[in-house]
């Protein structure tokens, strides 16, 4: 990805309600050329939505969307045909094989791909004459990944790619996505598993309650879980207070003989002689500065609190 | 496992898109038989039912001057239809509940095409059953149709139309595969009794035989007797299927959903 590619799709001031649920509330966001851009948040926060309206399979309530230059629901026959679409929980005819799949998406494009190498390339032509109901979940997901790459997409996008596989299945299916990228392909990736947004995604944008509560590179937005956490044994029981006294310290936590502490700057060496001068020695240290989990869960948390704020305000309003 | 990155695939020329899809369908259609079973099966086995009690009980019914074959072939032909027509929301709705319409529809295909592709199928179907019913009918068991060809074909294009127009409404309107397997067992048990297959329209009082004229399948049937027997066109039947056709047809449009 070079840092001038062009933005390929703009998103602007997104709504889309289902009745009196405000699924996506103001989203803006754009993604560039090449690019894997993720999509992360809690279940029911909107990601989905999101994704359709940018496919084309829903309508807007307000906002503005454009798909290379297109708009995916005025222009969307041409959207089709650029965009290849990895739905979420949709499955094909129990007793369609593979391949009559392949090849029948492939009948629907004006240049596809050969469906015989797609096959190939993505490790499923030897079972070109299974049945979709035959197939176990790995497999599912990768004809699913062939289907949305036959019409050779400029844009493929990808919601929940790697929901209920096993381990190694995730990895394979990452690389797939990585080689999606070598060719050229933009990818929105649509997942609530934060080690696949850090590993794939080159930008991610955080979405909770239907609004973006963070937009950047999964570093930068690590980074917002502020500081570093450090995990020991000491060697004799320490108290409270002498935690709470280290520059730095927010919280301190204990489990069985374990005790975390977690706060900002580096706080390894500063706990450690803050114990040395109290007459503790530390093993077992284990530090790290925060992940894109700790900043996930302490952006969404945060959303919560100032749901409990607003609704303790709202109940005094009420009275 | 996975041999070779994409960078090299290779792009070819798209063949016809409806062809393949036709293909693919019909290839469906024979793994999951329902259709199949109802069109050909079905009416094989009405037939044969028919034809062995029309040879168990010779001669003419009544003052008809028809045997039993005769004046059943037009009843076998409406409920061959019916069955076929209320196969339709067995594979779409069934494609619908698992996402697959709409899987379809974010491809440059309109899922309208799916639909045509399904819809040809079922026609091939009904031709086959009319193939089967006539041909049989008058080859193993020896019916006489001297069929007023016009009023014949229109009278059994018009029988088509509605009773499809009737499956596609049970698609739009049912949510899902359980609804369906209950709706449309109701519906197609009720326009078998209203088609005559059991009870002889001629032979109720009002307002039952009111009812069965003016039923979906009743008239189908009406229309198809009068154009074989009487060598005269019944409007009223004939208008009655239009009717039906038209409203069943609107109910299917508006409320069809591809998800």
């Amino acid at each position: 990805m070079s840092v001038n590619a062009a933005d390929v799709v703009t998103v602007q001031h997104l709504v889309k309600r289902y009745g009196p649920l405000l699924a996506v509330n103001d989203v803006s966001l754009s993604i560039r050329e090449g690019e894997i851009f993720g999509i992360i948040g809690p279940n029911g926060a909107g990601k989905t939505t999101c994704v359709e309206c940018i496919s084309g399979l829903r309508a807007p309530d307000a906002g503005s969307l454009s798909v290379y230059g297109l708009s995916p629901q005025k222009d969307r026959n041409k959207i089709r045909g650029l965009v290849g679409v990895q739905l979420q929980q949709s499955a094909l005819p129990p007793r369609l094989k593979v391949g009559e799949a392949v090849k029948l998406f492939a009948s629907f494009y004006a240049n596809p791909l050969d469906p015989d190498e797609l096959l190939k390339s993505l490790g499923i032509k030897q079972i070109e004459n299974s049945a979709f109901k035959s197939l176990s979940g790995g497999q599912k997901q990768r004809l699913s990944i062939a289907l949305a790459l036959v019409g050779d997409p400029k844009l493929a996008i990808l919601d929940e790619l790697t929901t209920g596989l096993d381990p190694e299945a995730r990895h394979e299916t990452w690389s797939l996505i990585e080689r999606m990228r070598d060719r050229g392909v933009t990818v929105i990736l649509v997942t609530h598993f934060m080690d696949e947004a850090e590993n794939l995604c080159d930008r991610l944008a955080l979405i909770n309650h239907g609004t973006v509560r963070a937009l950047d590179t999964p570093e930068a937005i690590a980074a917002q879980a502020g500081g570093s956490r450090v995990r020991f044994v000491p060697s004799q029981p320490v108290d409270e207070q002498t935690l709470r006294a280290i520059p730095g310290v927010n919280a301190i936590e204990r489990k069985q003989k374990y005790v975390t502490v977690t706060g900002t700057g580096d706080l390894a060496p500063s706990v450690i002689n803050a114990l040395a001068a109290n007459g503790v020695q530390v093993s077992d240290l284990e530090a790290r500065t925060g992940n894109l989990e700790d900043a996930y869960l302490k952006l969404t948390r945060d959303d919560r609190a100032v749901e409990g704020d607003s609704a303790a305000i709202e109940g005094v309003v009420e009275r | 496992m996975i041999s070779s990155g994409f960078r090299e695939l290779t792009r070819r020329q798209s063949g016809g898109r409806f062809a393949e899809l036709l293909k693919v369908q019909a290839k469906l259609a024979v793994r999951e038989p329902y259709g199949l079973l109802a069109g050909i099966g079905l009416p094989a086995v009405l037939l044969a039912v028919f034809g062995f009690i029309g040879q168990a009980v010779p001669g003419k019914v009544g003052d008809s001057g028809q045997t039993i074959i005769d004046l059943w072939t037009p009843t076998l032909l409406v409920i061959a239809f019916l069955f076929i027509a209320t196969s339709l929301p067995n594979t779409l709705v069934r494609d619908r509940q698992i996402g697959w319409l709409r899987r379809v529809s974010t491809t440059p295909l309109s899922p309208a095409m799916l639909l045509a592709a399904q819809l040809i199928i079922d026609l091939v179907l009904a031709a086959a059953a009319v193939l089967i019913i006539i041909g049989g009918g008058a080859l193993v068991f020896g019916a006489s149709l001297h069929v007023q060809l016009l009023p014949f074909v229109v009278s059994l294009l018009l029988a088509i139309a509605e009773l499809f127009a009737l499956g596609l409404m049970l698609v739009a309107l049912v949510p899902s595969q359980t609804v369906n397997q209950v709706v449309a067992g109701v519906v197609v048990f009720a326009l078998m009794f209203l088609s005559g297959l059991w009870v002889n329209p001629a032979q109720v009082g009002d307002p039952l035989r009111t009812l069965m004229y003016y039923s979906p399948s009743g008239a189908a049937v009406r229309a198809l007797l009068d154009a074989v027997f009487e060598g005269s066109v019944s409007y009223a039947a004939l208008l009655t299927m239009a009717v039906y056709t038209v409203l069943f047809g609107f109910i299917a449009i508006r409320y069809f959903r591809w998800e």
